[in-house]
């Protein structure tokens, strides 16, 4: 409890932590979606030129 | 022959097969180095003598300030080699820094605030540094806004690269702002010439951390260079096979 409670300021502590988190979870899921979307144009673009990937 | 390394990083399809080798790396060694750094940082660290626990915001906030401009670096020189040597893959990784970059500098400036509350007594002040930060974040936005009003991706690329470059003074700025004006904002403590300020039990946390958030960025950027790269070579041959894999 005294390390979560992190002295008073625990009200600001680990709400920075929390954006921190939220950020890198986001940049790994804007990557991870930037990098499907481009692979299923691909895909859908060589399925229209008749080619089957 | 020394520089064929440099010319094949030119090339796509290398660079696609390439990031996809290292990404994992980078991804599992920034995992392991911040797990490993929030544990020393968290629970290691003494608490400051004049801050108590409140000062444990720094193994986060200066981390993610050193983000901001070493990713806007990052994407101003390779905006720059982009526009001198028209080569298209650096302009991709200049793309791929922005959304990064910018996500960092707003959290900068979060984490600051919720520091800055109970230290300063005010969330925000219109200090040189702050408001350089501030700036940065405008630059970051700026820069994702006009890649986006153009339909055409090579007019993209030069448009942006020219703000990139100029937006650039805004990172010594924003590092010696705290040495050239009077700043409520602590000046530097672990990026100066000579020794740092911090004692070791701290200092080596914070130097963890920013190594993992380093790792970070290399492996999301390589991600997103991935994306850039077959978004941008959509009719090329190779793609095929990258597709395949």
């Amino acid at each position: 409890m005294t390390f979560l409670h992190m002295g008073k300021y625990a009200q600001y502590v680990w709400p920075a932590y929390g954006i921190v988190l939220a950020v890198f979870l986001l940049n790994v899921l804007w990557a991870q979606r930037l990098l499907g979307r481009a692979r299923r144009e691909a895909r859908r673009r060589l399925a229209m030129q008749g080619e089957t990937p | 022959m020394a520089w064929t390394w440099f010319h094949r990083l030119g090339s796509p399809p290398y660079i696609y097969g390439l990031a996809a080798r290292l990404t994992p790396w980078f991804a599992w060694s920034a995992g392991l180095i911040l797990i490993a750094a929030l544990f020393a940082g968290l629970v290691l660290a003494p608490p400051d003598y004049q801050q108590g626990e409140g000062y444990r915001i720094i193994f986060i906030h200066a981390p993610c300030g050193w983000m901001s401009t070493m990713v806007y670096s990052t994407m101003a020189v390779s905006a720059a080699v982009g526009l001198i040597w028209r080569i298209k893959v650096a302009h991709a990784v200049a793309a791929s820094c922005a959304t990064l970059g910018a996500s960092f500098t707003a959290a900068t400036l979060a984490t600051g605030m919720l520091w800055g509350k109970p230290m300063w007594g005010t969330y925000w002040e219109w200090d040189p540094r702050l408001t350089f930060e501030l700036v940065l974040l405008f630059l970051y936005l700026g820069y994702m806004g006009l890649r986006a009003s153009f339909e055409d991706v090579q007019r993209a690329d030069r448009a942006s690269a020219f703000l990139a470059i100029v937006g650039v003074i805004d990172v010594p700025l924003i590092h010696y702002s705290v040495i050239w004006w009077n700043s409520l904002h602590q000046a530097p403590s672990v990026m100066k010439l000579g020794k740092p300020t911090m004692p070791p039990e701290m200092l080596v946390p914070l130097l963890m951390m920013f190594l993992g958030f380093t790792l970070f960025f290399v492996a999301v950027l390589l991600t997103r260079l991935r994306g850039e790269v077959l978004r941008r070579e959509r009719t090329a041959s190779w793609i095929r096979e990258a597709v395949l894999q």
